[in-house]
């Protein structure tokens, strides 16, 4: 650091300098520490001979300001980039997918349980829900409502259609019942004619 | 050589040049215009918090909040006046949080600058605060009162009178060059005795971190 630098660096700061040079002493200050500390000192020698010090003298507050502005900046950029972040909004997105989809879904069945059923045994209070009535099985009958998803195919349809005419399992049953009604139909498949 | 007011870069110039940097996200200007402000700030808000360390916090918050607003800063008003007003607002809002009553609550752009009329908040620095002040200041007055005469009357007309260098060329029957090269030496004496004291200050600094 030369002495020439520093007294630029005092007429710098009493705008007695130059704008060509400012400019390129300004860029130098920037990344030279010496000069730096001059252009610090001179000024709190300026605070000094003004009396300009009611407040206790500061020295180099602005290296503790840019660190902070830094360390904020850093936090802000992880934390911007954090994972958790990511999974966090994800996770929320998908919760929200998925209640969505639960009352779509209970919706089109309460709708179903409207619909008459034969043979089946509903539950018609709280009370017979917990405790079902005198029927050893308490299904929900889950028809195929094909006017709703007029989008699919005869396939599809079909499967539907074929599913709903099989056994269903019922939501309240007892293994006892279950049990029984599959040995019978064994039992009716392998029955011999009595003709026979 | 004599420089045309065209040619030289201006206080407010200068200003201009480190907030234009600064908001180009250039730190170091930032830093330089940090350091070049503290005092003055710190000064405004001592008129408003008494106690040391906080006047230090709070004048850290206040070049954040400087550094913030800096895309807002249009240069309509000089740059100082424009920290000042932030200086202000940040001191109160930091009184209000801390529930605190505000003794003066009008304070003026004047007496906030003005060391002397508020003599009885001098007294209600620390100690540790009044003997470092002290220290300092003796050690200033030694060096600038064992400075040539030349010197001594080029700085004292520059920093105290607030003169420019043509002025002070005028007054001292002297070419502007010698007035720029007298200053700058006066200026490097005082530094070369106070920078122990501030090495000392920032080694202490450092170990208390």
């Amino acid at each position: 650091m030369s002495d020439k630098s520093n007294q630029n660096i005092s007429e710098l700061m009493d705008g007695e300098l130059s704008s060509d040079c400012s400019r390129f002493l300004l860029k130098r200050m920037q990344s030279d520490d010496a000069l730096k500390g001059s252009w610090n000192h001179y000024h709190m020698l300026r605070s000094c001979l003004q009396k300009e010090h009611s407040a206790p003298l500061l020295h180099d507050l602005g290296a503790a300001v840019v660190s902070q502005l830094n360390n904020s900046k850093v936090a802000n950029m992880s934390h911007e980039k954090s994972p958790k972040r990511f999974l966090k909004a994800f996770s929320g997105m998908a919760i929200a997918a998925s209640v969505a989809l639960v009352a779509v879904f209970s919706f089109n069945n309460l709708n179903q349980f409207e619909s008459p059923s034969n043979n089946m045994v509903f539950a018609k209070t709280s009370k017979q829900l917990i405790n079902p009535p005198n029927a050893s099985v308490v299904r929900v009958e889950q028809p195929a409502n094909y006017s709703r998803y007029p989008s699919l195919t005869p396939q599809v349809q079909q499967y539907i259609n074929d599913s709903n005419t099989s056994l269903t399992i019922p939501v309240y049953y007892n293994t006892d019942y279950v049990n029984s009604v599959i040995i019978q139909r064994q039992l009716n498949s392998t029955q011999i004619p009595a003709d026979e | 050589m004599k420089l045309t007011e065209e040619e030289k870069m201006s206080e407010k110039t200068l200003d201009a040049e480190l907030v234009t940097q600064a908001q180009q996200g250039k730190m170091s200007a930032f830093e330089l215009l940090v350091n070049r402000y503290q005092q003055r700030v710190a000064n405004v808000i001592s008129k408003f918090v008494k106690d040391r360390h906080e006047i230090q916090d709070v004048a850290q918050e206040v070049f954040i909040k400087v550094f913030r607003a800096l895309p807002n800063f249009r240069g309509d008003s000089s740059f100082y006046t424009w920290i000042y007003r932030i200086a202000v607002n940040t001191s109160k809002n930091h009184l209000v949080s801390r529930s605190r009553r505000i003794q003066n609550t009008q304070v003026e752009f004047e007496d906030a600058e003005s060391f002397n009329t508020n003599e009885d908040q001098r007294n209600l620095d620390t100690p540790d605060a009044v003997y470092a002040r002290g220290e300092l200041e003796q050690t200033m007055s030694k060096a600038i009162s064992m400075l040539p005469e030349d010197l001594k009357a080029a700085i004292v007309l520059r920093e105290v009178d607030g003169l420019s260098y043509d002025e002070i060329a005028v007054k001292m029957d002297c070419p502007i060059g010698t007035v720029r090269s007298r200053i700058f030496r006066a200026r490097d004496a005082i530094d070369q005795a106070l920078r122990p004291l501030l090495q000392d200050e920032s080694k202490r600094k450092q170990n208390v971190r």
